[in-house]
């Protein structure tokens, strides 16, 4: 076993696993933070999407003991008693999520896309939402919040972020 | 180089089960304060279709869509529905709930109907109230009415109904008959870029214009469609399973099964047709899997468009593509010898 | 061999086995995570009348927050996990299945094979499907036993421990190979031709024989997989009252129960099913897969049971839309009205039935396409083969035989040097036109789409390409 110790959502959090454990699994049956799913288990779908030092990563892929030490964001840590993270604002007002399955992933991936880049062309959108598989939604009503919250119409403090 | 091409396909697409039984049940409960609560067996499994009943409820009781409550898809609690499936949801218990909404409706009118000294026929909903016909200031508040009807009436509002699509058997000599209650329409149009040195298609643009009756909520209609349109694009170019030759999947993850991503879709027009079903709630019929049927007939098409070339199996894949673009000049290079 | 009590082994399990039992318990409590609890409504929500307002939808919100609980995302306490054994032979005799090895894992709580299963058949129109294989493999997806265990991983290696022992059968993966008298029955005694259809309206010889032109065209179509994100799940727990509740990621509950019921041999009346909300369906969630699989387990086991399918079983396990071979013959005028149209579709049907005769009826009504045709003969086949199972997929047959209709009409178009717009407005159906089942239809709006897409695409006219 394995003592990982990791900054998750901004709260220090420590797990004893083996080695082989995948940070997507010490997420969800550690932590239990399910907002990250399992899709596919080998870095094809983006349902297990989550951000670690600001990058990134299928957490699927990534095992927990490379996580020690380091930041993790995953989709729980978004937003706050007192509102929606500007994200899962315009992604709810725009219907942007059918089965939701994918959801968690394609915010993630849009909240890193926007932190690095706050107004992307919409190219550079799907180029950031090229490793979310979505099957229900055809991608279009995500590029558009996506724009909605770069153009600042769902702009509002987001607080603190990893 | 690349060449651009334009294609056209329509299609349409019924609605339910083909003349089989595929009903629904409903019921719907109005609370004391007016807002309601709709029981159901459907699933929601993406589309969107437990908004799209709590607006036809909310409808029906003149109140809004927050003010309904969805239970569903619970065999012990909910009651029996056919599911999601058929493209049905929208007209089949849509109806049902339309139906059970209008009973509750029933008692409230039968409560409100001496306060407003009127026949209840004469009565109507509107914006959380209960309003004489002609007359919207002789009202009162819909909640008002519930709760009277629960308290003094003893009679609390709760209405069930069922709907099945009305069908006629098919003759099994010749299949004449009705197989369906209802039908969609539509025509989408692609616009493709093919490069004709290594027959790669880029999806440019498709247009779509859809009936589905009355859009109960046309946001949910657009991403219905955009969805569709996805499907239809990797039906088109990408997607297949591959077998071995002895029978075995040889692409059966998401790694070599390419279905498509955010970089390969177009950009997407969504266009809802004026259109009323008087059979359908509130003139609705379905949208969901009609979304999916023409596009792909429409990207062929505009493939030939672009260069000529009519590809007769799909996926339309870029090799498939540029051996008949190869053909193609083999055969113009033949018979310019020829001539 | 005698069985061990469910707790002794797992006990054993805990010890035996390496770190991984104990990493993998279940989490003491959820954690706290900060809900955003009073959010305005949005004001679409808000409105009246409802209808036609963008409503938002209130589960959006929960995806977004990632709070949505799919099955996979639910644990029960003392939740064991479920592994199926696939066959991966496309056509064999099952000669015999050795669980004992399996069994003795530590960890391994319940082994079941197709001989456990009380009637081990279902199917929403033939009942050709079995739960678990037990005498015959038809396609390299069957399952032929299920395992139980304290984690995922020990009953992912319990079911490489079973050892199954098969006399293959040469495979019949063509559809024509099936159409021909002379191949056996697949699924003996059913005729390898398991569904047929025919619409028979008008008189087509004649309608050819005033036709200006005929057009003959072949098309093809492929097998396509739904892909949901969201794999297939299940998980069963019995009361002590002989109460089954399954949460599961059924799309239709109603048909599941009855299946379930009578794969088990238990009244719907102690059966419960719970849809939670489901990741994705477009057809392919319409049957049962798993549910019955965990229920047996969980019966034998004592404890609730989950089983989630791995992506290469929702490929190879579950069904997938048809591949379709279509012949078409159209007459047409010389302005381009189709006088006359012949169609001959087959449909890989795969290893069973599921709802290939649904299919196949749409497929065959649809086939002539949204126009005015008098004279029509449609004919539709669809056979058994050792390939995936075929089913319900987002259009039952119409995005295939679109394909072939459509195709041929700019073929048409082209020939005679009409614009694909305007063929296909004068062929068009129209309000009280009367259906390839001569129903007469209303609300029809083909002409209406025709031209709203072209205009917003800007078609324009006189448009046609040679």
């Amino acid at each position: 076993m394995t003592k990982v110790t990791l900054n998750v959502n901004g709260e220090t959090r420590t797990a004893s696993v083996p080695p082989e454990m995948t940070l997507l699994r010490l997420l969800r049956e550690e932590f239990g933070l399910t907002g990250a799913k399992l899709g596919c288990d080998v870095g094809d779908c983006g349902a297990c999407t989550v951000i670690v030092d600001g990058k990134t990563v299928n957490s699927c892929l990534m095992l927990a003991p490379q996580a020690d030490g380091r930041d993790v964001l995953t989709v729980e840590g978004l937003a706050t008693m007192e509102r929606l993270h500007p994200i899962q604002k315009a992604f709810e007002e725009k219907g942007s999520l059918q089965c939701g399955f994918c959801g968690p992933g394609v915010i993630m991936s849009a909240k890193a896309l926007l932190d690095e880049n706050p107004d992307p062309s919409v190219l550079e959108i799907r180029d950031a939402l090229a490793g979310n598989l979505c099957r229900c939604t055809g991608y279009s009503k995500m590029i558009e919040a996506i724009q909605d919250v770069a153009r600042g119409d769902n702009r509002q403090p987001v607080g603190e972020s990893a | 180089m690349k060449r651009r091409g334009r294609g056209i396909a329509c299609m349409w697409y019924p609605i339910g089960f083909t003349v089989a039984a595929n009903p629904s049940a409903a019921v719907v409960k109005i609370n004391e304060d007016g807002t309601a609560t709709l029981l159901t067996g459907t699933v929601e499994t993406g589309q969107g279709s437990l908004t799209i009943l709590a607006q036809i409820v909310a409808e029906e009781l003149g109140i809004a869509t927050d003010d309904v409550h969805v239970v569903s898809a619970d065999t012990d609690t909910t009651p029996m529905d056919t599911g999601a499936i058929a493209s049905r949801t929208t007209y089949v218990t849509g109806n049902a709930a339309r139906l059970a909404a209008e009973k509750a409706k029933g008692i409230l009118f039968e409560v409100a109907a001496p306060l407003l000294q009127v026949k209840a026929d004469q009565l109507e909903v509107c914006d959380r109230k209960i309003q004489v016909k002609g007359f919207p200031q002789r009202h009162i508040d819909i909640g008002d009415v519930a709760d009277r009807a629960r308290g003094v009436n003893g009679q609390p509002p709760i209405g069930s109904a069922t709907f099945n699509p009305a069908t006629v058997a098919l003759d099994p000599e010749t299949g004449q008959g009705k197989p369906f209650a209802t039908y969609v329409y539509a025509t989408q149009i692609a616009e493709v870029d093919v490069d004709d040195e290594t027959g790669e298609v880029e999806v440019l643009r498709i247009v779509a214009s859809h009936d589905c009756g009355t859009p109960i909520n046309p946001m949910l209609v657009e991403g219905q469609v955009e969805g569709g349109i996805s499907m239809g694009v990797g039906f088109a170019l990408e997607e297949e399973i591959l077998f071995d030759a002895s029978g075995r999947q040889v692409n059966s993850n998401l790694t070599n099964y390419i279905m498509p991503t955010s970089l390969d879709m177009p950009e997407v027009v969504v266009e809802i047709v004026d259109s009323y079903d008087p059979t359908g709630p509130f003139g609705a019929k379905g949208v969901g899997e009609p979304t999916c049927v023409s596009t792909a007939a429409a990207i062929l098409n505009a493939i030939h468009d672009a260069v000529g070339v009519r590809v007769t199996s799909l996926p339309a894949t870029a090799e498939k593509v540029y051996a008949g673009i190869k053909a193609k000049r083999a055969q113009e290079a033949k018979q310019i010898t020829a001539g | 061999m005698e069985k061990k009590p469910a707790a002794v082994v797992e006990r054993e399990a805990r010890v035996e086995t390496r770190d991984v039992v104990e990493m993998l318990r279940a989490p003491a409590a959820a954690p706290l995570v900060p809900l955003p609890l009073e959010v305005l409504v949005p004001e679409a929500r808000q409105q009246t009348p409802a209808v036609r307002q963008r409503a938002t939808r209130p589960d959006c919100r929960l995806h977004g927050l990632g709070q949505t609980k799919y099955i996979d995302d639910m644990y029960l306490p003392g939740m064991l996990y479920a592994k199926i054994k696939r066959a991966g032979i496309a056509s064999a005799r099952i000669l015999s299945v050795d669980t004992k090895e399996a069994e003795a894992m530590p960890g391994v709580v319940a082994v079941i094979t197709g001989r456990d299963v009380p009637v081990n058949s279902f199917g929403p129109s033939l009942k050709d499907q079995p739960v678990l294989a037990d005498e015959r493999v038809f396609h390299a997806g069957d399952g032929v036993a299920a395992v139980a265990a304290v984690t995922e991983q020990i009953a992912a290696e319990a079911i490489e421990k079973i050892k199954v022992e098969y006399e293959p059968i040469r495979p019949v993966l063509d559809p024509f190979e099936s159409l021909k008298l002379e191949t056996p029955g697949l699924h003996a005694p059913n005729p390898n031709i398991y569904g047929h259809k025919v619409i028979k309206k008008g008189d087509v010889a004649k309608g050819f024989a005033e036709s200006y032109r005929i057009f003959e065209g072949s098309y093809r179509t492929q097998m396509v997989e739904h892909v949901p994100l969201e794999p297939h799940a299940s998980i069963a727990t019995w009361d002590p009252n002989g109460r089954l509740t399954i949460y599961s990621t059924l799309g239709r509950i109603t048909l599941g129960r009855a299946d379930i019921s009578r794969t088990l041999g238990v009244p719907m009346s102690r059966i419960r099913i719970i849809a939670t909300i489901v990741g994705g369906n477009f057809g392919g969630k319409n049957e049962i897969t798993t549910e019955p699989v965990v229920a047996l387990l969980a019966k034998k086991s004592g404890r609730p049971v989950k089983c989630t399918f791995t992506r290469p079983e929702e490929f190879a396990s579950s069904t997938t839309r048809h591949p379709l071979v279509m012949d078409y013959k159209t007459g047409v005028s010389r302005e381009g009205r189709i006088l006359a149209r012949q169609i001959r579709l087959v449909l890989d049907g795969g290893a069973y039935c599921s709802w290939s005769e649904t299919t196949l009826g749409k497929a065959c009504i649809l086939s002539a396409g949204p126009y005015q045709i008098d004279n029509l003969y449609a004919e539709a086949f669809v056979v058994y083969t050792n390939k995936t199972m075929t089913g319900a997929m987002r259009g039952f047959g119409a995005p295939q035989v679109c394909f072939a209709y459509e195709s041929q009409m700019d073929d048409i178009a082209t020939a005679l040097n009409i614009d694909p717009l305007e063929i296909r407005m004068l062929n068009a159906l129209k309000e009280g036109s009367l259906s390839p089942t001569s129903q007469k239809l209303h609300s029809v709006v083909v002409r209406e789409t025709l031209l709203q897409a072209a205009q917003r695409f800007g078609w324009n006219g006189n448009g046609a390409r040679s």
